[in-house]
């Protein structure tokens, strides 16, 4: 585990991964499990029915505790999950690069024959990996959850929604990496992702109810995470390609910022 | 023969602040040589353009024949680098660190495990655990567990005890004779005198000088101190070549001698002597001396 900067991420962060996808794993199981309760109890979606449209769009319509999947794009995809993961992400980002130099193990690593740019790319690969790791957490816990609770759960809607939620963490993650590896300060960069992140849900959140905003919820990363349900309806690329395409440029600037910049004592 | 290190205008500053002013250094492949400074003066500065941590604000740094900002991997690959105060992951233990390090510098861990034995270093334990002078140590081995050419060290043993600091003297003499370059800040003087061939020193950011070790040592000056029988006179020392501040009260002469005491000596011999005592000349006194000199320069030339 110590062959490379990408391993070393990796190692560094075993504990972390290892915790977060038991924690995934229980969210997972504790939906699933729960789910059948709900689907029957009647007088809750009577309940829901009556709520006004804006209670529905945070706690679901009846139709969403109906269905197994649009019961999971609430209580996982809308808040819990992109919680949990995100959090993960941006203190993988953080500490990447900004970390390192704050508590002043970069020059060390930087004494030896590796670029900037190789360094933080390998560091990027390691959160992705650490990612990646808790979506397949994720997919075993829902997945479990369901066989055990005895219900059909429709597999590639569930997949595409695990892999949309990888896509939010990943440029919330690699949005704090960069940020961090541009300036050096890991307040900042935790900062900005973590704001980039609880600005979008709750614009989401709110612009998705005042029909006259409704326009104005692309600049929510939310926006282009799960905006259409995609449990229930698929991923849509144009979104993912879009938190891609930003996380791509927020990379790139990163790497021309921390290949340009001074590196701190 | 070709320039380890060498330095062109180079200067850097941070936003306002003063870091190297055209600083022009020529370091010799197979030189020990020496960057004198107070704390401030621009040492550590000029080892992190050297590193390319930091990029110069003009001029520029050549290392082993490259460019320190186009060509810094390939520089990295030949250079070790040692800070004054080693910062490590706290979490690794000394063994897992140097795997790490020597698997990104493509080695093994051979000369490692041979340095680790010399300095006395436990393998096993938690860098975090390690008092700042092990700490120090585990800095020390992975500088030089690469064989590099080139070593750029910075304050090196400041957290080593005199014992330590003896062996790492003798590390750097080895190195040295093996044919490498060293590049080494100090404040300490008398440490730089044992290993160092030339010295550089720097002042407020700009480099005051440079010489040869022994260059030094001949223009500093020993204080020599004679107790002679009978009281003797001033005249028959004052006129003596390289004696100069010449006291005398009554039987007993204080001077200060340049270079060689041969002179006073025979005059000396002339009368009976009790006793003689001579200060060594440390570094410290050159380097007080420059330093004096230039300070007084500088406020009469800004006045």
């Amino acid at each position: 585990m110590l062959r490379n900067v990408y391993l070393k991420t990796l190692r560094d962060s075993r504990k972390s991964i290892l915790f977060y996808s038991i924690g995934v794993v229980a969210l997972g199981l504790y939906v699933t499990l729960f789910y059948p309760t709900i689907r029957d109890a009647t007088g809750f979606t009577d309940f829901l029915e009556d709520l006004p449209e804006v209670f529905q769009s945070i706690v679901g319509d009846a139709e969403t505790y109906t269905t197994a999947e649009g019961f999971l794009n609430v209580e996982v995809f809308s808040f819990m999950g992109p919680m949990i993961v995100s959090i993960f992400a941006i203190i993988a980002g953080t500490s990447a690069i900004a970390g390192e130099e704050e508590s002043h193990t970069l020059d060390q690593l930087l004494a030896n024959p590796i670029s900037r740019a190789s360094i933080l790319l390998q560091k990027a690969a390691g959160l992705l990996t650490g990612l990646l790791a808790l979506s397949v957490a994720l997919g075993i816990g829902l997945i479990a959850g369901s066989r055990i609770a005895g219900f059909d759960l429709a597999i590639t809607g569930t997949i595409q929604a695990i892999a949309s939620l990888y896509v939010l963490g990943a440029t919330l993650g690699l949005l704090a990496l960069s940020v961090g590896a541009a300036t050096g300060r890991k307040g900042l960069a935790g900062g900005v992702a973590a704001g980039v992140g609880v600005v979008g849900f709750l614009l989401d959140t709110f612009l998705s109810v005042v029909e006259i905003l409704e326009p104005a919820r692309f600049v929510s990363v939310f926006y282009y995470f799960n905006s259409n349900d995609v449990i229930l309806n698929g991923i849509n690329a144009a979104h993912l390609a879009t938190l891609i395409g930003i996380t791509a440029v927020a990379v790139a600037v990163a790497v021309w910022r921390f290949e340009q910049r001074d590196v701190a004592v | 023969m070709t320039e380890a290190i060498s330095t062109a205008g180079l200067t850097k500053f941070y936003g306002e602040h003063r870091g190297v002013i055209d600083v022009n250094l020529e370091i010799r492949e197979g030189e020990v040589f020496g960057l004198l400074g107070p704390n401030g003066a621009g040492k550590t500065t000029c080892i992190r353009l050297f590193l390319d941590f930091i990029h110069p604000t003009s001029g520029s740094a050549t290392i082993l024949g490259l460019d320190s900002r186009a060509d810094s991997v390939r520089i990295r690959q030949d250079t070790g680098y040692l800070p004054g105060e080693f910062v490590t992951y706290e979490k690794l233990t000394v063994l897992d660190l140097l795997t790490y390090f020597a698997n990104l510098r493509g080695g093994n861990l051979g000369r490692a495990k041979t340095l680790a034995d010399r300095f006395n270093l436990d393998l096993t334990r938690k860098i975090g655990e390690l008092s700042r002078g092990n700490r120090q140590k585990v800095g020390l081995v992975q500088a030089f567990m690469s064989d590099p050419r080139l070593l750029i060290l910075d304050e090196p043993t400041s957290a080593l005890d005199p014992l330590l600091q003896q062996e790492f003297h003798r590390l750097v003499l080895e190195e040295a004779a093996a044919g490498k370059t060293l590049f080494i800040s100090s404040h300490m003087l008398s440490e730089v005198e044992i290993i160092c061939d030339r010295v550089g020193i720097i002042r407020e950011g700009s480099l005051v000088t440079v010489e040869e070790v022994s260059a030094l040592r001949e223009r500093a000056l020993t204080r020599v101190e004679i107790e002679f029988n009978d009281p003797v006179s001033p005249a028959d020392f004052e006129a003596l070549e390289g004696v100069t501040d010449v006291v005398v009260s009554d039987h007993r002469l204080t001077c200060s001698v340049t270079g060689s005491v041969d002179s006073l000596i025979k005059a000396a011999a002339r009368h009976t002597v009790n006793r003689i005592e001579s200060a060594q000349p440390g570094l410290e006194e050159v380097f007080l001396a420059y330093y004096s000199d230039e300070t007084g320069k500088e406020s009469s030339g800004a006045a």
